[in-house]
């Protein structure tokens, strides 16, 4: 099947790519690790630096998965091979996203334990719900970011545009995690700010309808 | 099949590559496009190939313009040019099973395993192709452009980076893709080596197709 067919091959080359793993690794714990000094050693509000810090992460992260991403498509033509096998393009769209979602899980669950260790934050009841909250903000990066690597491919200045357009589009997504999140830490229900999941929820469904229409359009004019 | 391109035009900002070039290509057909550097035979294969959209013109696969059937036309088409259109991080059979698979080649691994015999390319099917020589490389890219036993073959510079006995390996698979009905256009500055198998002969100036003596 197409989706996982994509899927499976990005993440094989990204787990055969030693130094670009290790730079994400390194990068999100690093940035973990930072910002506990810099909060620490006295919390003011663990739950709130706790969260901030694991999104931010996230976040940049993220940027660094999609960018390798979209360097993988344009290196060696594989972006053009793909198109020239005359597969579905929103399957094709979906493999990458589901790559793209994985690898970022995958950082999730690196940063997760040393932000509750080093912000002693760690409530397993929340655990969970917190799976929950990670998973729709990463399917909503994923999406978005998928879609939008596919704006900037073939671009010189593709990192910074996916960048610039990044941002902005994920602001609705990340201030949700990051409230979720710190709801969850705090108080161990997210009852205070239950709506940003409807909002996290409708992004999702935007990035992934939006690409569905899209993908197909972005893919052929990329010349 | 018929692959017919009907008055292609391109521009690449100011600099007009194709005007009005038109080719015919008919089954068992070998036609070797040859043109000066800069003359736009990449152009026009990419163009062939539906990974360029023209400025102007059309082309067509047994009447019917590529772009209503994309997906049909891209599958009936084997395309190889300067960009590999290969995962380096992959090993050949990686690679070769994993567009087979979505191109819908039928017993993909099998197929690609032969080719990869074929070209003398069974002993590093599975060294990941990053560390691979340009000749190695470009057999590799043959065997993607030949997998699925496409009727039209679009190769750009095949013989780049081969050796003789690459090529002959090469013209050998090109007379037996012929020998089905399969239609290909080589483009190449090698003569020399294309000879022993084409059947007809162009040439790409000023923007434009003509028959070569």
């Amino acid at each position: 099947m197409t989706l996982f067919a994509v899927a499976a091959k990005d993440l094989k080359l990204h787990a055969r790519d030693a130094r670009y793993l290790a730079t994400l690794v390194l990068f999100s714990a690093a940035l973990v690790l930072i910002l506990s000094v810099a909060f620490g050693p006295i919390f003011r509000d663990p739950a709130r630096e706790a969260s901030a810090t694991v999104w931010a992460a996230l976040f940049f992260a993220g940027i660094l998965g999609l960018t390798r991403a979209l360097d993988l498509e344009g290196e060696s033509g594989g972006g053009d091979a793909l198109r020239l096998t005359g597969s579905d393009p929103y399957a094709l769209y979906l493999g990458k996203t589901l790559a793209n979602f994985l690898l970022l899980a995958g950082v999730f669950v690196l940063v997760l334990p040393l932000t509750a260790i080093f912000f002693d934050v760690g409530d397993l009841r929340v655990l969970p719900a917190l799976l929950g909250v990670a998973g729709l903000a990463l399917i909503g990066y994923a999406a978005w970011g998928t879609l939008f690597a596919a704006l900037a491919r073939g671009l010189k200045a593709r990192e910074l545009l996916l960048s610039v357009l990044l941002f902005p589009s994920l602001v609705p997504l990340w201030i949700g995690a990051v409230k979720l999140t710190h709801a969850l830490w705090d108080g161990g229900s997210i009852e205070p700010v239950r709506d940003w999941v409807k909002v996290m929820a409708a992004m999702d469904v935007l990035g992934l309808a939006l690409a569905a229409w899209l993908y197909e359009l972005l893919q052929e004019a990329g010349e | 099949m018929i692959l017919r391109a009907e008055s292609i035009a391109k521009r690449f900002e100011d600099r007009i590559v194709l005007h009005a070039a038109s080719l015919r290509l008919e089954p068992g057909e070998i036609v070797l496009l040859s043109g000066a550097n800069g003359s736009g035979k990449t152009t026009l294969a990419r163009i062939l190939a539906t990974l360029l959209q023209p400025d102007r013109g059309e082309i067509q696969l047994d009447g019917v313009p590529v772009s209503k059937r994309r997906s049909a036309a891209r599958r009936a088409i084997g395309f190889a040019t300067h960009v590999p259109l290969l995962y380096l991080g992959l090993t050949p059979m990686e690679n070769l099973a994993f567009f087979g698979e979505l191109s819908g080649v039928a017993a993909a691994r099998e197929r690609a395993a032969a080719l990869l015999q074929r070209l003398k390319m069974d002993g590093f099917a599975d060294m990941p192709l990053v560390h691979f020589s340009r000749g190695m490389l470009q057999r590799v890219v043959l065997s993607r452009a030949l997998l699925g036993d496409p009727p039209i073959l679009i190769l750009d510079e095949p013989y780049a980076g081969l050796d003789d006995e690459g090529s002959a390996t090469l013209n050998a698979l090109l007379a037996e893709a012929r020998l089905r009905g399969a239609a290909t256009i080589l483009i190449a500055h090698d003569r020399d080596r294309a000879a022993p198998i084409v059947t007809r002969a162009c040439l790409l100036r000023d923007g434009r197709i003509e028959e070569a003596p």
